[in-house]
């Protein structure tokens, strides 16, 4: 039995690589924000600097600048270190960027930089030495007097490794974060800022992991100066303010992680499948973090809590009532079977079905005045299932009435309304608890419109609105969540058909499925 | 005893049987009427002439072809003109794009408009005229894609078998899951430029697997038949069997999934339209009509008319598409079971109590 659970729990895996493959070949129908400008590696000629950092970024965080199943060239904060300040000391083209870029990686890219400090070109190493002016000055560490010729800078940056390298390790970076969130005061977000942007990973850890305001204020302020983002976390802000900034973190480090963690080992390895736009983008997915940049006030995942309790609840209820009358409509039409019953029935559901869920639900709301009854809004979904499920129930019951038991049974004597549910109805029942699984789609699909009818904010109702404001991250989260849910009702509904129908594991064991 | 499985011919067959059956011949005949109102919209609402004279020029099927001349004046400009002498017009003598000042006219009301007027003043009869073209050109485009490509892959996947079967199971699986109107509305959101081929596109990549699925079922069912094992027996190559015996069968199942498709197509669109991001809102639809329904609650007609089309046609197809399956299902010859509530010993059936 449990076996037979999980082989088709199994078989669902394939599916829902599939559902996330649609979902992700769906986002790369969006147009790529670069796209119009015409721009040769990192030189960017035709716009000015701040429109294509933005643009970039953007980008970045769609994972448009990474390959998109296989990724070669995986580059981490080492890599990129190298390669920028190749760039500067060669000061080619690409150098004025690169110098802003190195600065943007700040402390991360020190310890990569600075041990081999003095064996760089003398003049390329003045260069570097003034790119990274903008990194002493977020440390906090810029004495106007120090860098007054290009020699001073120079000498700054070799004395700097002289006395800090010790600072620039994992140990000493994790207890000083531990010691932020614990203590909390000016001095040690001083140290913290010391350590710039080498200090995220750890920032980032203790963000995801603590839920004290004071401490994801703090937290966020080092990170905030660090990286010269606006993330910061006001002292009054509401409690799904700070869970809406704290998830914003969280997605933009998912993007970013790369630009000050050196991946190390197994690390590089797997960066080569693990860096590509399609795994960043179906782990962003999983964990919650597709958000960043969407500059919503609640978090993905309060809104999508807030929106699908309602959408889950009128799917849920639907479902209930479209079986509670299907299932006796379905057995008196087969009762009656091309009676004038049967035959009233079958006209009366086939109208029903044939009216698309927005014409019932504008009758509803226009023509009666339910717009605010909740219940019609659930009628109305449930008619389209109700007319579906109790035509199958009549060609269920119907079938189960020509086969040998029942024909054994009439022979007992047995007839009329006994015949027809002690003996037929069980085994006719079989088929709908299947039918559950094909149904939830339907179903939820059909919300989508009577939300909109019935103006119920539940999903589908802010699908149309984010829509309306192209908001794709709700969008994708929308479509994966409604193909998740009906993905695992139908496992839900053939594993509980396997349990009560015994011929259907013959079936799937005899084809080794 | 098993009955003989569909051989050449049986789709034949199982028309003229569809014919017979009065419930069928019905919707045949409605799905053949709204096919002629389609073709004909021109002649049932057009504010051009099929034949008359506007100054001094006689044109004959204006409302065909359109001449520029005509259509730049102005409607009670070429009312006077055509009145002077004999003219044979449109059943309804204004077109769907066009707007006047009549706006929301119920039905019957002395402005002329049968069917009243939208928000807009356009005429509902041409619009729902004009929009039974756009309705039914888009739902069998649509529809020809998706049982081409849902038949050809269902067809192909329930032929070979392994790992390209599977690959077809999982990928139809995996596209049921998707609730067919989040799908299409999320593609229509996420399309640089969405428009109606967008809609065409996402409304047949959605709704193909349904094909495919029962067209497999019916190839792998047709593969596993005495008269295959015998040609290939007979030494007939795997694509001889595929054209002279799989084919065949699975031509009939695709032509019953195409009948039940077009309804589901007809019925999406229609959905999309009303949500606002369906066909673009230069073309008259039904679904268009319905939408202006929502803002203008007491305009009744705007929500009653295109309704009963959208019923009328659904209706049509299903009960056509339901004699077909019927007729080509082997099961459905086998005999009547008696009645349950015939008693034993009982000689004609009568209610139980």
């Amino acid at each position: 039995m449990f076996r037979y659970a999980l082989r088709r729990a199994l078989w669902a895996i394939p599916t829902l690589i599939g559902v996330s493959l649609v979902v992700f070949l769906m986002t790369t129908l969006l147009p790529d924000p670069l796209a119009p400008y015409p721009t040769g590696g990192t030189s960017a000629s035709s716009i000015d600097p701040s429109t294509f950092d933005k643009l970039t970024e953007e980008r970045r965080s769609r994972f448009l600048d990474l390959p998109r199943f296989v990724n070669t060239d995986p580059r981490d904060v080492r890599i990129l270190t190298d390669e920028y300040v190749g760039h500067i000391v060669a000061d080619d083209d690409d150098a004025t960027v690169s110098s802003r870029r190195l600065a943007a990686l700040g402390g991360a890219a020190l310890p990569h930089l600075l041990p081999r400090f003095d064996n760089l070109p003398a003049a390329g190493r003045k260069r570097v030495a003034l790119a990274l002016v903008p990194v002493a000055r977020r440390m906090r560490r810029f004495d106007e007097g120090a860098f007054e010729t290009e020699g001073d800078a120079t000498l700054f940056w070799s004395r700097f490794w002289d006395d800090h390298s010790i600072d620039f390790t994992e140990p000493a970076a994790k207890r000083a974060v531990d010691r932020l969130v614990e203590h909390g005061g000016e001095e040690r977000e001083q140290d913290l800022y010391l350590l710039d942007t080498f200090a995220l990973p750890y920032l980032m850890a203790a963000m995801q992991r603590t839920d004290r305001r004071d401490a994801l204020a703090q937290l966020a302020r080092v990170a905030a100066h660090a990286t010269d983002r606006d993330g910061s976390i006001p002292d009054d802000a509401q409690a799904s303010t700070v869970r809406a900034r704290q998830a914003d973190w969280g997605a933009w480090w998912f993007v970013h992680e790369g630009d000050f963690v050196p991946f190390t080992g197994a690390e590089r390895v797997a960066a080569s499948v693990s860096q590509t736009r399609y795994a960043k983008w179906m782990l962003g997915a999983i964990l919650g973090q597709l958000t960043s940049g969407s500059g919503e006030d609640l978090s993905l995942g309060d809104r999508l809590k807030r929106r699908g309790l309602l959408t889950l609840s009128l799917t849920f209820l639907a479902m209930l009532l479209s079986y509670g009358l299907a299932v006796p409509l379905g057995v008196i039409s087969a009762y009656r079977k091309n009676r004038p019953v049967d035959r009233a029935l079958a006209f009366g559901l086939f109208v029903i079905y044939a009216l698309p869920s927005f014409v019932l639900g504008e009758i509803c709301v226009n023509v009666f005045g339910l717009g605010h009854a909740a219940f019609f809004a659930v009628l109305t979904l449930a008619a389209g299932s109700v007319a579906t499920l109790s035509r199958f129930q009549r060609a269920a019951v119907l079938e189960v009435l020509g086969s040998d038991y029942v024909r054994a049974a009439r022979a007992k004597g047995v007839y009329g309304v006994r015949l027809l549910v002690v003996h037929a109805l069980r085994n006719a029942l079989m088929p709908m608890v299947t039918l559950a699984g094909v149904q939830i789609p339907t179903l939820i699909g059909g919300a989508f419109v009577v939300e909109e009818v019935f103006s119920l904010r539940g999903m589908g109702w802010e699908t149309l609105r984010a829509i309306e404001r192209h908001d794709s991250a709700w969008i994708v989260v929308a479509v994966l969540v409604t193909a998740l849910l009906a993905t695992f009702t139908l496992l839900a509904s053939d594993v509980v058909h396997g349990l009560l129908d015994p011929r259907v594991r013959e079936t799937l064991r005899r084809r080794g499925a | 005893m098993k009955p003989e499985r569909a051989v050449p011919g049986t789709l034949r067959r199982a028309l003229s049987e569809v014919r017979r059956q009065r419930g069928a011949s019905l919707g045949i005949t409605a799905f053949a009427t709204l096919l002629l109102v389609a073709i004909f919209a021109d002649f049932l609402a057009s504010p051009l002439p099929i034949y008359g004279a506007v100054r001094g020029h006689t044109y004959v099927l204006a409302n065909v072809t359109r001449p520029p001349e005509l259509q730049s004046m102005a409607h009670g400009e070429l009312e006077q003109e055509l009145s002077r002498g004999f003219a044979l017009r449109a059943l309804v003598r204004w077109g769907p794009a066009e707007t006047s000042d009549a706006v929301l006219r119920p039905p019957l009301s002395a402005s002329g408009h049968v069917l009243g007027t939208d928000s807009d003043g356009r005429d509902v009869l041409a619009v729902l005229a004009h929009g039974a073209r756009v309705v039914v050109s888009f739902a069998l485009l649509c529809v020809a894609l998706l049982v081409a490509f849902g038949a050809l892959v269902g067809a192909l996947g329930g032929f070979f078998g392994g790992v390209f079967d599977a690959i077809v199971a999982r990928s139809v699986e995996t596209m049921t899951a998707f609730p067919t109107i989040v799908l299409v509305l999320a593609f229509q959101a996420m399309m640089p430029k969405a428009s109606t081929l967008t809609l065409l596109l996402a409304i047949s990549l959605t709704r193909w697997a349904e094909v495919a699925r029962l067209v497999r079922a019916e190839v792998i069912a047709v593969s596993g038949q005495d008269y295959v094992l015998a040609a290939r027996a007979l030494g007939a190559s795997p694509l001889r069997i595929l054209v002279r015996y799989v084919f065949p069968n699975a031509r009939a199942q695709a032509l019953v999934s195409a009948t039940f498709a077009l309804a589901t197509v007809i019925l999406v669109e229609a959905s999309c339209d009303f949500l606002g991001l369906g066909i673009e809102e230069s073309s008259p639809t039904w679904g268009h009509l319905m939408a202006q329904a929502r803002h203008h609650p007491a305009a009744w007609w705007l929500l009653a008319f295109p309704a009963l089309a959208l019923l009328g046609t659904v209706v049509s197809q299903n009960v056509v598409g339901e004699a077909l399956r019927d007729a080509l299902d082997p099961r459905g010859h086998a005999a009547a079971e008696r009645p349950v509530d015939e008693a034993p010993g009982q000689g004609t059936a009568s209610p139980s109590p």
